[in-house]
């Protein structure tokens, strides 16, 4: 990207202090949001999520696998994430992979809980098949298309709706194995089990330009920033996750107004994608 | 196996010379100069195209005409069984230098000296085709960007499976273990541009493969220069001319 001349940076700082940027939008409103689903057949469950320029999918692959010695009872989720060259020249070869690395952690941070697997937006403990033997591993696979500032929030708005879009095989174990055997298990190819993601959290980043923060900063608007604070919220408005990029400091009481904030802000994007996330379920069916 | 069944179907219903469903949208990429996306049957492939502009290279520069570069990416979740695919790796080096080849051959470097054209394609979903999928994104995206070329590439694959040749092989085709042939043409100069055959096959029945897979892709691009007509009238009525 082309860096931008000092009149440009003034011009954009001033409308931030202003509550008027560049596209017209006030400090804490999103860019138009749309959700399209099952948009890679192939996977267990798919989503395309567009904020303005910034286009991101994400799928989920369900794998069989055996559960982790330390939570035999629960199965598995990972997060990658990968910036494809098609969003930005400086992608090419292993461009990405910094960014790729950054964003994966701060979802996982922000999406999978603690490592016990307390507070994760999908119940691990259903993905279990047979206890200490068998169990789901998901992996979720986001990819980024086109990059216009926000992919944090994009991408975690894409697995939400990949999530939702998520169908798991129903699994039969073999009556009659012995406890030391490795079970046999039957996967079905008709029913499919279905996720509940009302728990799963959205992420909102505030970006903070000058004196103010906004949400959903554009590349440009990115480009100017301090520091960013990224939270997630659920819809019960707990915090979920929280993650600081951008080496300036912050007062410990602006970090709290920025929470607060967001969790306001995310009840009206919860309900957004919600309703975004049922439209295109309901159209991927028609 | 049986590929091709008595009453002369293939396992997904297709006639032996039937192409599966082509789809193509231009725009994907709203940063990029050019983009596209292009979908054969199940493969589906997006492609985005930055350029003209200064070479970031300095030791690359060719004063007499531009520097076409091409990467080529997989998603993970692209294929049934997912894997990482980094790239760089062997097969994914080669498919880019295979597109940039293909690519070269058709736009005209000479209008553009010392400039450089990247062309990136990701693979979002792959089912067989993959590589004549990204060369006709990656022929769409050129088109989309505006960048000068001789005429549309546009490539197709064919095989010879139960002693039929088949159009436009699906996966399970293509991991069948016969004669797999990927073929690139310019339509109207009516040249070959790429050629790429894998397994033993009979030089007369080579021909017919061949000819049938020229058949394909003159048919890609009889519906590309449908589409880039559609996409030209789309921008003549928000011009207003």
């Amino acid at each position: 990207m082309v860096g931008l001349s000092l009149g440009e940076t003034h011009f954009i700082q001033g409308g931030i202090a202003q509550d008027l940027r560049c596209d017209g939008r006030k400090r804490l409103t999103y860019r138009p949001i749309s959700v399209e689903t099952g948009v890679i057949p192939q996977t267990n469950g798919s989503a395309r999520v567009r904020m303005g320029a910034t286009d991101v999918i994400a799928s989920v692959k369900a794998e069989l696998g055996k559960p982790s010695l330390l939570q035999p009872d629960k199965g598995k989720v990972s997060i990658y994430v990968d910036c494809s060259s098609t969003a930005e020249p400086a992608f090419e070869g292993r461009g990405g992979d910094e960014l790729a690395a950054e964003l994966s952690n701060a979802l996982q941070r922000c999406l999978l809980g603690g490592k016990s697997g307390a507070g994760a937006g999908i119940d691990l403990s259903s993905l279990i098949v047979v206890e200490g033997k068998i169990c789901w591993d998901l992996y979720i696979d986001g990819l980024v298309v086109s990059s216009d500032g926000n992919l944090l929030d994009a991408l975690g708005a894409a697995i939400k709706a990949a999530l939702s879009n998520t169908g798991i095989p129903r699994v039969q174990v073999a009556a009659g194995t012995s406890n030391d055997e490795h079970p046999e298990v039957d996967v079905s190819d008709e029913e499919f089990l279905q996720f509940d993601t009302s728990r799963v959290p959205v992420i909102v980043t505030l970006t903070k330009v000058g004196r103010h923060y906004i949400v959903d900063a554009t590349s440009e608007e990115e480009s100017q920033m301090s520091s960013a604070v990224s939270i997630s919220v659920n819809r019960q408005g707990h915090i979920c996750g929280i993650t600081k990029r951008g080496g300036v400091g912050l007062d410990p009481s602006i970090i709290l107004d920025m929470i607060s904030v967001a969790k306001h802000v995310s009840e009206q994007l919860i309900n957004k994608l919600d309703s975004e996330i049922a439209s295109a379920e309901a159209e991927e069916e028609s | 196996m049986e590929y091709v069944s008595p009453e002369g179907l293939r396992l997904d219903g297709r006639r032996p010379m039937e192409m599966r469903q082509i789809r193509a949208e231009i725009g994907a990429v709203s940063k990029a100069d050019g983009s596209a996306i292009f979908e054969m049957g199940n493969t589906k492939v997006i492609a985005a195209v930055y350029g003209p502009r200064e070479v970031q290279n300095r030791n690359q520069q060719i004063s007499s005409h531009a520097l076409v570069r091409c990467e080529y990416s997989m998603a993970n979740f692209s294929t049934g069984d997912r894997m990482r695919k980094p790239k760089g790796d062997r097969r994914s080096t080669e498919i880019s230098l295979v597109i940039r080849q293909t690519m070269e051959a058709c736009i005209l470097t000479h209008l553009l000296p010392r400039s450089q054209i990247d062309i990136y394609v990701q693979v979002l979903q792959a089912d067989g085709g993959t590589r004549s999928a990204c060369i006709n994104a990656a022929t769409l995206a050129l088109a989309d960007a505006g960048i000068p070329m001789r005429d549309l590439v546009t490539s197709c694959s064919a095989g010879y499976l139960n002693s039929t040749p088949l159009l436009d092989l699906n996966y399970v085709e293509d991991s069948a273990g016969g004669p797999d042939v990927t073929l690139g043409i310019l339509p109207k100069l009516d040249k070959v541009t790429l050629l790429q055959m894998d397994s033993k096959l009979p030089i007369d029945i080579l021909e017919n493969v061949m000819q049938l897979a020229i058949e394909g892709c003159k048919a890609i691009a009889n519906y590309i220069r449908e589409v880039l007509l559609e996409n030209t009238k789309q921008l003549e009525y928000r011009r207003g001319v």
